[in-house]
């Protein structure tokens, strides 16, 4: 195999498949940073983003780059409501209490999905796209948008949370609650913003994903395992360590078809958590261990 | 607003409270004038910490009252009492470690809706080594910058009262001279300060009062000088 | 429906809710007096049928197997499968919060049904193992069915009695110390760890021989079987239902949402097939929301845990104060 073709066969698509794992991971990096807890519906909240999406363009006729943001927003607000009516109310029990209430959410939100849409695959747009080729590497405008969209997304997420007031307040929140709280920083709407900003990632992730592949009920809970392999990898609350652990994970995935059966590249993600567990569970960059 | 019956910024009265069901404060009176270091000390588990964290609402308060400034703030949030001008530095975590010093400063003016960036100056002018410091991560420092940073976090808003609740614990004795010259500056600066210490006889020796508490209620109180040359209180800290 | 036919559903019924109810006392011991957030049980149940199945049947071509052993044997063999698939996750992910457990338990339980799924020359693949012996499978039909049900019962009375032991040994009480005080537990140090080890892998194994029960019953065992969200939750809401800490209340939150699960079932196969579907995830939806009413309204389920007579005070105070009195890391 030359370079060319391990380019084109394997980093590029790995590479794809990291930075759509990456905008999950970030959203799990920050439920877990800020508001403590492993978000198990967050697989399902991106299938419902991909969804909404979809309904947008197949219902509603809009461009698949409107339809994007649109479901976005339709994400982040429904990310909210689920806080307020689902988990707000567990906030003074145990931690655990709201994993579990979350595995619940995540029955019931493919639940809506497969109700709602049902359980055929579907695309946003038919037909086959052919690569471009750029000397020599092949790469189709889809993969490129994917990859520049994550860029971007984390770009503003990140000048968000380094320079404004309430981004510095989510940061002081995941660093150290109780003096944020002395600090008189609100609990209540930082949980809400981050919910809002989560569900906006969980949309994104979930989107580009129907976009380079197809969309279906279990598409967000297969991704479920990749994205917390990502976030722990990275660093439990690093937003820079979660796109780093997205794109390992991503790229190890698909260059593992060359040494592991095809089958079993869902393992990986499995494989890599459990040995940064065993050997360091801060992840890469240092994060938290809850 | 109400009279002012004394001039004293903290003037709390047989105050009772704890976490839970239980009582851990039975009676605790204490009283900060203007511009006076008054340090509490006593045995583990007399309720010194528990004391601080009544005033700072951070427990029930079930008898009592806590005067700041002529006003009573028991049974006040945290966050209302730090906009009446009480602040309080916890004796743990009590920084940012993932933050740099100078955001450390803002989330120390969280409330505050204008521009801060005379107060930075203010804080900075207290604690130059900040200044050089600024961009440095919290947690990357020394243990005394640290705790610079975690009083100048709460001199942010400029309060009437700083509460600190074992600045030196855990310090060497060389930050522990430095860590009080800190906070005889603040003093200066205008500021009354209530702080608990375990290292009594270094604490009694640099405040202008002390109180001495043991299983939750006042046992000696007095000018720091005379607690320290009493008999019964140095036997209590034999060793100390 | 005529007698006979109804007694043959109730027996059948009564199988389903034994086989769930044993699965529910593994989750128990993990959730209800450890705190172990297990999101895979489904993975654990399937390790067992198909140790059971293959230990125990005929031998069959382009698939290992034809060990024919005693079917006592293949529940042990399940048993220990389970327990020691538990043993390694245990080990990695215990000394850490229950959230890192309950994800790489949904991981094992996905790599085990792509094992199941892939390795046709062990799991028999798509078409699973058949053959399965059966245990009173020669007597006639119904006799056959109430053998096999008053052995679940007889399996459920001594995992019961197992369990309850443990619980009242000093064993049980250390359990319950550690998880309502982290500090306490803390102090004791090295050694929870090992006692949560010891929490889950007991649990684990009593899973596993749920599934042994079920490949049984069934006389085989296929990857659909296994769905590994439904049953896991299915498990998970029967026992918060019940009361989480209470076996009795788990075996009666077993009864009560299997009769609501099986029931709605038939209701909802009468509907034309264009709704049977979206009313089959409209039962999956439902179950889901209930979750989040238990958690809300009666966390503690229908039967909540009983006061140890030993330590009533100290754990009244324990679990009664919320958790948020004074700031804590």
């Amino acid at each position: 195999m030359t370079l060319l073709e391990l380019i084109n066969f394997y980093l590029i698509p790995g590479v794809v498949l990291g930075s759509i794992y990456a905008l999950g991971a970030v959203g799990i990096t920050l439920v877990f940073g800020i508001l403590r807890f492993a978000h198990l519906a967050h697989g399902d909240l991106a299938t419902f983003g991909a969804f909404a999406a979809l309904a947008l363009v197949a219902v509603g006729g809009v461009n698949v780059w409107v339809a994007l943001p649109l479901a976005m927003a339709i994400c982040g607000a429904a990310a909210i409501g689920i806080d307020k009516y689902f988990y707000d109310y567990l906030k003074e029990r145990p931690k655990i209490l709201t994993v579990m209430a979350s595995l619940g959410i995540a029955l019931m939100l493919r639940a809506i999905v497969q109700v709602v849409w049902g359980v055929d695959t579907e695309t946003y747009t038919r037909g086959i796209v052919r690569p471009e080729t750029y000397w020599g590497i092949r790469i189709r405008d889809r993969e490129l948008y994917t990859v520049i969209a994550m860029l971007g997304i984390v770009a503003v997420l990140w000048f968000f949370l380094k320079n404004t007031k309430w981004g510095k307040a989510m940061r002081a929140m995941s660093d150290n609650p109780d003096l944020a709280l002395l600090s008189g920083v609100d609990n209540r709407k930082v949980t809400m913003l981050t919910w809002m900003i989560v569900g906006m990632l969980c949309a994104a992730a979930g989107f580009f994903l129907g976009l380079n592949t197809e969309l279906k009920a279990l598409m967000g809970w297969t991704m479920l395992l990749p994205m917390f392999a990502a976030a722990i990898l990275g660093g439990v609350g690093r937003v820079e360590g979660a796109v780093i652990g997205g794109l390992i994970i991503g790229i190890v995935e698909e260059m593992s078809v060359l040494f592991i059966p095809t089958e079993y590249k869902a393992a990986l993600a499995f494989a890599i958590l459990l040995i940064i567990l065993l050997v360091r569970p801060t992840g890469l960059l240092k994060g938290k261990v809850l | 607003m109400l009279q002012k019956a004394t001039s004293h910024v903290l003037a709390m009265q047989e105050v009772r409270g704890g976490y839970g069901d239980a009582d851990i404060l039975h009676g605790v009176s204490i009283e900060v004038a203007e511009k006076e270091i008054v340090v509490i000390v006593g045995p583990n588990g007399a309720g010194k910490s528990t004391a601080m964290k009544a005033i700072f609402g951070l427990l029930k308060v079930r008898g009592g009252s806590i005067m700041v400034d002529g006003t009573d703030i028991a049974g006040w949030t945290p966050n209302r009492i730090v906009q009446h001008g009480v602040c309080y530095v916890p004796q743990v975590n009590n920084v940012f470690r993932e933050m740099t010093v100078h955001e450390n400063l803002e989330m120390g003016a969280f409330l505050n809706k204008g521009d801060f960036t005379e107060a930075c100056d203010r804080v900075y002018a207290l604690f130059p080594d900040l200044r050089e410091r600024r961009r440095a991560l919290a947690g990357n420092l020394s243990g005394g910058q640290r705790q610079m940073v975690a009083m100048g976090r709460a001199l942010m808003l400029s309060p009437k009262l700083l509460l600190l609740d074992e600045p030196t614990a855990g310090l060497s004795p060389k930050y522990m001279e430095q860590i009080f010259e800190i906070t005889r500056g603040v003093r200066d600066s205008g500021v009354s300060i209530l702080l608990v210490e375990q290292h009594a006889k270094q604490a009694l020796a640099f405040a202008d009062r002390g109180y001495v508490l043991a299983a939750g209620q006042n046992r000696h109180e007095g000018r720091a000088a005379d607690l320290l040359a009493d008999q019964e209180v140095a036997e209590m800290f034999l060793g100390g | 429906m005529e007698l006979i036919g109804l007694a043959n559903y109730a027996v059948y019924m009564a199988i389903f809710i034994g086989i769930y109810a044993i699965l529910a006392l593994g989750l128990n011991i993990q959730w209800g007096f450890t705190g172990l957030f297990n999101a895979g049980i489904a993975g654990f149940f399937a390790v067992g049928a198909y140790v059971s199945a293959i230990l125990t049947s005929a031998d069959v071509a382009n698939r290992i197997g034809g060990f024919d052993l005693p079917i006592v044997v293949g529940w042990i063999g399940a048993m220990v499968a389970a327990g020691l698939i538990a043993w390694p996750i245990g080990k990695i992910c215990l000394r850490f919060r229950s959230d890192y457990l309950a994800i790489a338990t949904i991981g094992i339980a996905e790599i085990i049904r792509l094992v199941v799924k892939s390795e046709g020359w062990m799991t028999g693949g798509a078409r699973g193992v058949n053959n399965v012996p059966r245990p009173f499978g020669d007597l006639e039909y119904f006799q056959s069915q109430l053998a096999y049900m008053l052995m679940v019962f007889l399996i459920l009375g001594i995992v019961y009695f197992l369990v309850e032991r443990q619980i009242h040994a000093p064993w049980g009480r250390m359990m319950r110390a550690i998880r309502d005080n982290e500090a306490a537990a803390a102090a004791m140090g090295k050694n929870i760890e090992r006692r949560r080890l010891e929490a889950f892998i007991f649990g684990a194994a009593i899973m596993g021989l749920g599934g042994a029960l079920f490949a049984h019953f069934n006389r085989s065992i296929t990857p659909e079987a296994v769905d590994p969200m439904v049953a896991t939750f299915l498990i998970w809401i029967m026992l918060i239902l019940g009361g989480s800490g209470n076996n009795r209340g788990a075996i009666l939150g077993v009864a009560v949402v299997w009769i609501i699960w099986s029931m709605s079932e038939m209701i909802t196969d009468q509907l034309p097939q264009e709704y049977a579907i979206k009313a089959k995830y409209m039962r999956v939806f439902i179950i889901g929301l209930m979750l989040q009413l238990v958690l809300r309204f009666r966390p503690e389920g229908i039967l909540p845990e009983p006061q140890y007579t030993d330590e009533t005070n100290k754990e009244k105070v324990q679990r009664g104060s919320p958790a948020s009195d004074a700031p804590t890391t």
